[in-house]
């Protein structure tokens, strides 16, 4: 459950470090995003002499959450950390490599750039 | 004695398989038929062994050690309570029911999934082939199976420009739709990274600059790639 003012930590090797949700896209005044939502958010902390800026605002998609993720088939996961991965207006990773597992629902929710990325999906 | 342990392993293992399942889903313990129940009460003894086993059981990966330790323990549990009689029983109710526990985990046979794996490798052969006829470079289709579970083929190829990028999605698109029924997601306009998901086979169109900066082939550097038939030029790289 992500809401503006959450902090995420960044998931792939763009050169942000920590962002703050600002938006939730989807529905007008829509309260939470959850895993493959997009959101846009300001970058709060960055690994220095990268292209990505302290305080510029990105989109990014969300790949863990504390908040469980439920399945059909009864399964639940539940990641230790809210994650987000920094994408551009066209949907391509502004990273090359993502960290940590994901969950397989990014593919079927159109990021399969972002699965073919990262090293686990679960 | 020796061939009562294995059997109570094997047992033990489909049946801490069928606990993490169950886990999740109370109701469906409820349908399980009564078979299961006595199978429960004649483990009466070793089931917080097996709970404890179970919970940290991975399919993926802790599968042969786990199997391993459980062999061990069962094989102590086994020397000091249970005598020869419930050996055969064990034995009458593994050939009785141990086919079906099994069959119930079981996804694919070994044919099918080869059936399938050829199907995807012509249908991704095809694909690479619509890439060289629209002048598509350095095309490459690496078997990443091994490496990932959610898909079997990658085709990765550059485009010099976004007009040909639509020309190779359009044209697969096409193809794939006429010949295989197939439907792709992904991207529908020409994009930097165009990515075209048929499911099993994911192919990926890349401008020259995206293609280096992802790097994808050194990324799935494991996969074995699939030497295309009419790819004899050499590869083309601005």
């Amino acid at each position: 459950m992500i809401q503006p003012q959450t902090h995420l930590n960044v998931a792939d090797n763009s050169g942000a470090r920590e962002l703050m949700c600002i938006r939730v896209i989807g529905a007008s005044n829509r309260r939470y995003a959850h895993i493959g939502d997009v959101i846009v958010a300001v970058i709060k902390e960055a690994v220095p002499n990268t292209p990505l800026e302290r305080s510029e605002v990105i989109r990014a998609v969300i790949v863990r959450t504390c908040k469980e993720l439920k399945r059909d088939n009864g399964m639940i996961i539940r990641y230790d950390d809210n994650a987000a991965v920094v994408i551009d207006q066209q949907g391509n990773p502004k990273g090359t490599r993502i960290f940590g597992a994901i969950a397989r629902e990014l593919r079927q929710l159109k990021f399969t750039k972002i699965v073919s990325l990262a090293p686990e999906v679960l | 004695m020796a061939v009562s342990t294995t059997t109570l392993s094997i047992g033990g293992n489909t049946f801490s398989g069928h606990l993490r399942q169950w886990e999740p889903q109370d109701s469906k313990l409820l349908k399980k038929p009564r078979k299961h129940f006595r199978w429960l009460c004649l483990n009466e003894l070793h089931l917080p062994r097996f709970r404890t086993k179970t919970s940290n059981f991975n399919p993926a990966r802790g599968l042969l050690p786990s199997l391993h330790a459980y062999g061990k323990e069962a094989d102590d549990a086994f020397l000091s309570n249970v005598n020869e009689d419930t050996d055969e029983m064990f034995d009458d109710l593994m050939k009785k029911y141990g086919k079906v526990v099994y069959r119930k985990n079981d996804r694919k046979s070994q044919s099918a999934e080869l059936d399938d794996d050829a199907e995807s490798l012509s249908f991704a052969v095809a694909m690479a082939k619509v890439a060289s006829e629209v002048k598509a470079g350095d095309i490459r289709v690496l078997f990443v199976k091994p490496l990932v579970y959610w898909t079997r083929f990658f085709i990765i190829c550059t485009a010099f420009s976004f007009p040909q990028i639509d020309a190779i999605g359009s044209k697969m698109r096409d193809l794939a739709e006429k010949k295989y029924g197939k439907i792709p997601s992904g991207d529908t306009k020409p994009n930097s990274w165009t990515l075209l998901d048929f499911g099993d086979v994911v192919i990926h169109i890349f401008l020259p600059q995206q293609r280096a900066f992802y790097n994808l082939e050194e990324f799935y550097g494991n996969a074995t790639q699939i030497e295309l038939p009419s790819e004899n030029q050499p590869p083309f790289r601005s």
